[in-house]
């Protein structure tokens, strides 16, 4: 038993397995209504028909598409300020305001002023991702490239006095690690916004995405469709997640940066 | 320390199982002069007094039918004011309710910033219509309209933007990609004095007189508990009238909730299109065209629509 709790997914997929008995033990105490919670069967068949005959598959490419894109630039330009602040003083004061100020702001708050700026297309989806996304990455290459010790730098200086080899060689492999963290916490608050963006926006392109998908079956009182949208994003939240948990493994674990978890 | 974390969750859980002791009522609508009857009930108590002072009654606001449905799905609330399509869908998914009273009719139509257009034919597919939901009475309207005129109910469907009446106006304003807004009053009037045509108006695209606003209570409430449905039935039909017999007032006392001067509330309130009756109309031809389009699953009947007392 001891052996097994070891591994992460063993525990997960054992609670999972737990919330699904007791979610089934309320569904046969007939004291529910369905339509606050359907049967896990229906729920998993509405799922599989959702996926494989119906749009739920091509909504989730597209979510995912827009969300690589928003997080792309918000990586670009990140990486941009970031490095722009370790150069100079009076910049990284300027990003250091900008962030303080954006960053406690829910993208949501901002919609009315992205609807009115950038309408209601991709462009406005774009925009809500790039801001969810920006500041958390921000905050965590700076606290990786300013963590940077000393003796790398100047063992750096010494070996090539380019910045650029510097940066390649030097900086970003010692912020690695923070850098991961960030996309972590930048991937979660990129999926949610984006979700409540198409729950509010509705479909961006004709098909939408799972936000839209989660909305529809809602308006339409279709609870099993709900839940199999939840599911879905859920699932995907899950898998990302795992995939950042192994490019960790691949770098910083593998170099001896941080434990193993 | 274990024991104790997993006595307090629980505890957590058992605790969630407790009922409502106090006997309270909930009445829940959306915002907008749409509701004008239930602001009335509200202001000068109406409810409150034909009902007895041992029961409480609290007015909720939310934000869209949606909502609304899932707190009456919850159990917090027992009566709810909503057009007509999402009453269907609730009813047609297996929701115990019926329309027990009209509550007001509002003027909604289709408007564009784009002069061009003439006729819903028009329409390219890479305009976008903004409106508040799909199921919503705006969207029931607009396939309606598609159906009579371009033989296509669903024509539309994949061009829809999902957007408050307030953000549907500033996006159609700002002359993005939303070219289409049907709305309901008064953001159809400030659209149209902003220079928007009106495409296509709500009794055109339906083809006849309808309800905007209907009250709705659960089966459950109406069998077990007749008193507080008599109540609320009265408490709004005394509403209804004192709004049609001193408009004036009426507008006086709304203004300062909708934050508007008297006049425009007035002008608003008896605008053309906008009016204030128990009368039900259009549940039929609704329910007709939902359940031809597949927007309802089952066929539904008047009589399991609509309680006895409702003014057909």
């Amino acid at each position: 038993m001891k052996k097994l709790l070891r591994y992460r997914m063993v525990q997960r997929l054992g609670w999972i397995c737990v919330l699904l008995l007791v979610w089934q033990g309320a569904v046969w105490s007939g004291r529910v209504s369905p339509l606050l919670l359907p049967a896990p069967r229906q729920v998993l068949v509405t799922f599989l028909d959702r996926l494989f005959y119906g749009e739920l598959a091509a909504q989730i490419g597209f979510s995912l598409a827009i969300i690589l894109r928003g997080t792309g630039i918000a990586l670009v330009v990140s990486l941009g300020i970031a490095l722009l602040s370790l150069y100079s003083k009076v910049f990284a004061s300027l990003a250091d305001t900008l962030c303080a100020l954006a960053h406690p702001l829910p993208a949501i708050a901002l919609l009315p002023l992205i609807i009115i700026w950038f309408g209601v297309g991709y462009p406005a989806v774009t925009a809500i991702i790039v801001h969810s996304t920006l500041w958390p990455l921000f905050l965590n290459l700076t606290a990786g490239l300013r963590a940077t010790p000393r003796v790398y730098v100047e063992c750096g200086k010494s070996l090539c006095s380019s910045p650029l080899w510097l940066l390649g060689h030097v900086y970003l492999p010692a912020s690695i690690s923070s850098f991961l963290a960030g996309m972590k916490i930048g991937w979660a608050r990129a999926w949610r916004a984006l979700i409540s963006a198409e729950m509010i926006f509705g479909a961006v392109a004709s098909s939408g995405g799972v936000g839209w998908f989660l909305f529809q079956n809602r308006v339409m009182m279709d609870t099993a469709g709900l839940f199999s949208g939840i599911f879905a994003v859920a699932l995907i939240g899950m898998l990302v997640e795992e995939l950042l948990v192994l490019a960790e493994q691949k770098t910083v674990v593998r170099w001896g940066m941080s434990a193993p978890q | 320390m274990q024991k104790l974390i997993s006595a307090l969750c629980v505890l957590l859980l058992l605790a969630g199982c407790a009922g409502r002791k106090e006997q309270s009522i909930t009445v829940a609508q959306q915002y907008g002069t749409a509701y004008a009857p239930i602001a009335v009930m509200r202001e000068l108590a109406l409810l409150e007094q034909e009902l007895p002072d041992s029961v409480t009654v609290k007015w909720v606001q939310l934000a869209n039918t949606a909502a609304i449905r899932e707190s009456m799905l919850g159990g917090e609330t027992d009566f709810a004011c909503m057009a007509i399509p999402p009453f269907l869908i609730g009813r047609d998914a297996g929701m115990e309710w019926q329309i027990c009273s009209g509550v007001s009719r509002v003027p909604m139509g289709l408007t564009t910033s784009d002069p061009t257009l003439t006729s819903l034919a028009d329409i390219t597919p890479d305009m976008r219509i903004a409106l508040p939901q799909p199921g919503s009475i705006q969207h029931i309207l607009l396939a309606m309209a598609a159906s009579r005129e371009l033989g296509e109910a669903r024509r539309f469907d994949d061009q829809l933007v999902t957007l408050s009446h307030p953000d549907g106006m500033n996006a159609l304003l700002s002359g993005g990609e939303v070219s289409l807004h049907f709305t309901t009053s008064p953001y159809l009037q400030q659209e149209q004095q902003a220079g928007m045509t009106l495409l296509l108006d709500g009794e055109e695209a339906m083809g006849q007189p309808y309800t905007g606003i209907v009250a709705v209570a659960g089966q459950s409430l109406y069998h077990e508990n007749p008193k507080v449905y008599q109540a609320f039935l009265k408490a709004l039909e005394e509403a209804i009238r004192w709004i049609q017999e001193n408009p004036q007032e009426a507008a006086q006392l709304l203004a300062p909730l909708y934050g508007m001067e008297p006049d425009a509330l007035l002008q608003e309130m008896t605008a053309p299109g906008a009016a204030y009756t128990t009368e039900v109309a259009g549940v039929e031809a609704f329910e007709r065209f939902m359940l031809e389009e597949g927007y309802l699953k089952a066929d539904h009947s008047l009589d399991t629509l609509l309680f006895s007392e409702a003014v057909r």
